[in-house]
């Protein structure tokens, strides 16, 4: 246990508690549900808590265990992303338009999830339909870094990093379409994985731009989200970029050694593209020497720039966000956040062969990416540029002006795990991203969680 | 293949993002105009970044790929000998022919793994007269047996 009680747990833990009947799952709901109540007002990284629903799922999780049901999420409460459909439970994606939205049906990956027997605490903020930053012109304030609540979590799965980190849930599903898994890992200190394209179902989420939009999991630990990913990977008829795959079982392979495993240190993207803070600088030195220490070949690895990524990346983006929201924007324009419209509404004037040209590049990048994996099994590199930002210093147009590191995986099509790499000298969590090639989910999660093993960094957890 | 610098961006007059912005149906108030002009400014050094000089050849960039279709199932598909399959005069005359047929068909790749798989010799797909009835024995066979099920859902 990582000190504080059954709420700072990781899964792997409270699952074999539950397992062994020393955790009951109604008692370790109700020490979710007590600390969501004390903390969440200085948080807000729930818009809505199930209470009622919650405890019912732990009764039932109980009543398995008693009749003799095993399971390692068996009892285990998660919240979701508050795009996330789930039948009778308020989805509002963070939004006015949305806000009486009940859906009738469960998101794929929610019914994946309920199957294994979690526990749904409630759902999560999010920037509005997962665009954009922190609003203050919403009917719900924006979730705040529960390591120093005055800075942002980064985003758009800003509760889901929040409620993690701070131990309000021990599991969240987030989503990622240009880094909204990785960056509020990174910012809040947690495991967050943009899996391949294809992997986890998408149907029942709430789409932002649905040619580069994956779902993951967001948890403590890299073998939490490995956990998670075994109940959420498989093929949906039903999600038409679903791909039919063999099974694997993620939580096992993140048990074997990295000895032998070639790393490749994208140097450029942190000391030319987007120049990392000299912690920054300091947390990939010491990164990498702990993977050597592992029995890792670390040697620099050379990538296309993160701008050429990043403008393919924010014009599909834009043009199809635009597309979805074009109706709504038009009849209810001054019901959205003002940073949705500056981050969406440039997206009409994307002219086709602009965005044509931008996935036609974007068939390059894929390919140019695939050969670099050619000399290395995966690549790492920060997914930021230095610790959480205040978020008063947050502006609407951030999304195209300031590249993100991790656009790269996403318009690279692979998948990509962000760890907590280390901490600021003022405490706050500096992340560490994982990359492999397309379908190596397991191997960046077997990466991460041996990373954290070595480096021993999952002891601290933020004092609120 | 080098973009171009961001820091090249177009320029746009307040008459242009009018036009632009009725063209695209939209009715903004000054302050969200200026909300958009800041963006469009951004958005224009992105685009203007994406290389876009390629050849026309790379558009197959942009095709996709449907699924192989599903097995039709015993009363969809076609006998061994149906009268629908191209078949010259001179061949079907002979069994011969009609199972080189059988033969040349089993030899073909699939969709899916087209590249895996290449064709098999063609030496193989001319067979003996012996080796040609044992093939139209098996896709006889072939035609009777109950249609593959799906693989079942991992989870």
């Amino acid at each position: 246990m990582t000190g504080g009680g059954p709420p700072f747990l990781s899964i792997a833990e409270a699952g074999r508690l539950i397992a062994a009947k020393k955790l009951s799952p109604v008692e370790l709901t109700r020490a979710m549900l007590a600390r969501i109540a004390a903390v969440d007002q200085q948080l807000n990284a729930f818009l809505l808590v199930s209470e009622r629903q919650a405890l019912a799922a732990a009764r039932t999780a109980e009543r398995a265990i008693a009749a003799g049901s095993r399971g390692p999420l068996l009892g285990i409460p998660v919240a979701y992303k508050d795009i996330y459909e789930t039948a009778g439970v308020r989805t509002t994606a963070h939004s006015r338009i949305l806000a009486d939205n009940v859906p009738t049906e469960d998101a794929e990956t929610v019914r994946r999830l309920n199957a294994a027997g979690t526990v749904m605490l409630g759902k999560l903020a999010t920037h509005e339909f997962a665009i954009g930053g922190p609003a203050f012109d919403l009917p719900w304030p924006p979730a705040r870094n529960p390591w120093d609540t005055r800075r942002f979590t980064g985003g758009s799965s800003s509760g889901s990093g929040a409620a993690v980190a701070a131990g309000l849930a021990l599991g969240a599903l987030g989503s990622d379409t240009g880094g909204s898994i990785r960056l509020p890992a990174a910012y809040c200190g947690i495991a967050g994985l943009k899996p391949t394209p294809g992997l986890v179902s998408r149907r029942g989420i709430i789409p932002l731009a649905p040619s580069l939009d994956t779902a993951g999991p967001m948890a403590w630990t890299a073998q939490d989200c490995a956990i998670l990913l075994d109940a959420l990977a498989g093929y949906d008829p039903l999600d038409p970029a679903s791909v039919r795959g063999p099974p694997v079982s993620y939580a096992r392979a993140v048990e074997a050694p990295l000895k032998g495993l070639r790393v490749g240190l994208v140097r450029r993207f942190y000391e030319h593209d987007v120049p990392g803070s000299p912690e920054v600088l300091q947390m990939m030195t010491r990164a990498a020497a702990t993977l050597r220490g592992l029995g890792c070949r670390v040697e620099e690895a050379s990538l296309p720039p993160v701008q050429e990524y990043n403008a393919v990346g924010r014009v599909i983006i834009s043009a199809e966000a635009y597309a979805l929201h074009e109706a709504t924007l038009k009849s209810r324009l001054s019901e959205f956040s003002r940073v949705f419209r500056v981050r969406v509404l440039a997206g009409a004037l994307i002219r086709a062969a602009d965005y044509i040209a931008a996935q036609r590049r974007r068939t390059d990048l894929i390919a140019e990416t695939a050969r670099v994996f050619e000399r290395f099994d995966v690549l790492i590199a920060p997914p930021t540029a230095g610790a959480a930002p205040l978020l008063t210093e947050q502006r609407p147009d951030d999304g195209f002006s300031r590249p993100l590191l991790t656009t790269v995986a996403n318009v690279a099509a692979i998948p990509s795990l962000v760890v907590c790499g280390g901490f600021t000298a003022t405490g706050l969590p500096l992340g560490l991203e994982i990359m492999g090639p397309a379908w190596a989910d397991a191997l960046v999660l077997r990466v991460g969680h041996q990373f954290e093993q070595a480096a021993g960094l999952r002891g601290r957890r933020p004092s609120i | 293949m080098a973009a171009q610098p961001a820091s090249i961006v177009p320029t746009i007059s307040p008459a242009e993002m009018q036009i632009l912005i009725s063209r695209a149906g939209l009715v903004l108030n000054p302050g969200q105009m200026a909300d958009l002009v800041l963006a469009w400014r951004q958005v224009a050094g992105l685009i203007a970044a994406i290389p876009q000089g390629r050849k026309l050849a790379d558009d197959m960039a942009l095709t996709f790929r449907l699924p192989p279709p599903a097995d039709p199932g015993p009363a969809a598909r076609p006998a061994a000998n149906s009268a629908a399959r191209p078949v010259s005069p001179a061949a079907a005359k002979g069994s011969s022919k009609r199972a080189s047929q059988a033969s040349q068909a089993k030899a073909r790749p699939s969709r899916s793994n087209a590249t895996a798989s290449p064709p098999k010799a063609k030496a193989k797909a001319t067979p003996s007269r012996a080796t040609a009835a044992a093939a139209t024995a098996k896709a006889k066979a072939k035609a009777k047996t109950p249609s593959r099920r799906p693989a079942s859902r991992r989870r």
